[in-house]
């Protein structure tokens, strides 16, 4: 089956998807294609690019990036779990992406290749990935005890 | 020959932070650069830092317009992780404070984009007219700008005669279709102002994914409001205004065309409203372990929160905020493209845009 057969299936009648978190997400087994064949098939398929999520994964494995896509106002998800900190820039087949891509870039220092950047929320100086938590992870402020909230 | 013109940082027109680089040939702009992040707030990861009460007065303050739609898209993604379900009644009240902000949001722009026609007289009635809508905000909810209305689980005030606001709502709307609809559909400075400036064509507008009135001023039918519907959303009856044009005077029509949908809807949201409770109350609340992502159709377009939490902690471990003039922004570069120099401020300000979403 190919990635544009997969989204074009009626994800509540298929095997393919499941729904969790208000998202149509691709069952992990069956993405096997690239996020550039993904991005493709949704510009195929007349989706609407939304955006790109990204967060760290615990201890050194690496980062997650949610990609999401609007079809027929249903939010399709693409998850992408990647061991180092590249990936493919998908800029050029979605023009939608550019800025989410460099804001993802400079607040988590992942590199889309096949791209260049202009800063975006950076200033001339600032260095890309000091968001990282393994980097400046949030320290407690004083009197942190105090502001917990009872319920 | 061709030169650049710098607009901002603090931009003359919109006085807000924002860079537009712009490459001109006479008078006449050939491209644009945009900058923005002059005003980058880490708001994303200070929610990392806040419990889920604290990170609902943290987001609230995203926006200073939108400030309840905020919180509205955060606390159904908290929703949504703990398993609640907000009563009725607290539904209405959601489709109600968010209609009341869309029409703040539109007439506040309104007024903006009069000023930059040169046409001061209807800034000073879009003002009026906004005050009007902002004293319905504060009956409701006691505040002018953030709101506190949203919880986990339904809204912290009730409105408590919702007929007695209808008449306020009346009176809104006739005040639109007698002085403000009139002006800015026949007026002729508004048509030589606003008429085939600022073209976004449809392919452009697909391309760039820009979404709410922007999109619908270039002929892309989608909201949320029907496409995907939230709170007490699939229970009003409502048109989606769409234009074809894609200029300025066709984002100007579709905005005052929402105004008069957004009156219908509030009146149904007000009459209609159920009886009951307003929340859940104050249960324990678990969060499960996972990520959820909810979007509501704010007065600019899109709003999508994705929030991720671990079940135990208080503090969310990811949220991440798409505003709508993230994605809306882009798309100036295109529209100023062959456009006379002076009309740029009021091409930019077309789109609504929001500095303080933005740079979060």
């Amino acid at each position: 089956m190919t990635v544009l057969e997969k989204v074009t299936e009626n994800p509540a009648a298929s095997e393919l998807w499941r729904f969790e978190g208000g998202v149509w997400w691709m069952k992990p087994a069956e993405q096997t294609e690239s996020v550039r064949e993904v991005a493709n098939a949704m510009k195929a398929v007349g989706a609407r690019f939304v955006t790109i999520t990204a967060s760290q994964l615990p201890g050194a494995e690496g980062f997650r990036l949610e990609y999401h896509w609007d079809l027929e106002g249903r939010l399709l998800g693409f998850a992408f779990n990647i061991a180092g900190n590249t990936i493919a820039s998908i800029y050029d087949l979605c023009e939608a992406a550019d800025w989410i891509e460099r804001e993802v870039h400079e607040g988590f220092g992942i590199d889309f290749t096949g791209r260049e950047y202009e800063p975006l929320l950076l200033r001339e100086g600032d260095t890309p990935g000091v968001n990282l938590r393994d980097v400046a992870t949030p320290k407690p402020a004083a009197g942190a005890a105090a502001q917990e909230v009872k319920q | 020959m061709s030169y650049e013109i710098p607009m901002g940082p603090y931009h003359p027109a919109l006085e807000e932070p924002y860079k537009l680089d712009m490459v001109c040939v006479g008078e006449t702009v050939t491209d644009a650069r945009l900058h923005i992040g002059f005003n980058f707030r880490g708001i994303e990861h200070l929610a990392e830092t806040r419990n889920y009460i604290q990170v609902i007065a943290l987001m609230e303050r995203v926006c200073g317009i939108c400030s309840f739609i905020h919180t509205l898209t955060l606390c159904q993604a908290m929703e949504d992780l703990t398993g609640v379900k907000p009563p009725p009644r607290a539904q209405y009240i959601r489709v109600a404070m968010a209609e009341l902000e869309r029409l703040h949001s539109h007439v506040l722009w309104a007024g903006i984009a009069s000023k930059l026609m040169g046409f001061k007289t209807m800034f000073m009635t879009c003002f009026e007219l906004r005050e009007k809508v902002m004293d319905v905000l504060q009956a409701i909810s006691g505040n002018r700008v953030n709101y506190s209305m949203n919880r986990i689980g339904g809204v912290n005030r009730d409105v408590e005669n919702p007929l007695a606001l209808v008449e306020m709502v009346n009176d809104l709307e006739r005040l639109m279709v007698r002085t403000v609809i009139p002006v800015f559909t026949t007026s002729a400075t508004a048509r030589s102002r606003c008429a085939g400036i600022g073209v976004l064509t449809h392919d452009k507008a697909v391309s760039c994914g820009v979404v709410g009135p922007v999109a619908r001023s270039s002929g892309i039918a989608q909201d949320l409001r029907k496409h995907a519907p939230y709170a007490a959303y699939s229970e009003m009856e409502f048109e989606v205004p769409v234009e074809q044009a894609g200029d300025v005077r066709a984002r100007l029509f579709v905005r005052a065309l929402e105004i008069m949908e957004s009156c219908r809807i509030l009146r149904q949201a007000l009459t209609r409203m159920p009886g009951g409770e307003i929340n859940i109350g104050e249960p324990k609340l678990n969060f499960r372990t996972g990520t959820a992502t909810s979007r509501v159709e704010a007065p600019r377009g899109e709003v999508m929160y994705s929030v991720s939490w671990k079940e135990g902690s208080r503090n969310p471990s990811r949220v991440h905020v798409r505003t709508p003039t993230f994605v809306n922004m882009p798309s100036v570069r295109y529209m100023v493209q062959g456009a006379r120099l002076a009309d740029t401020p009021l091409i930019q300000a077309s789109i609504d845009p929001c500095y303080s979403c933005t740079d979060r």
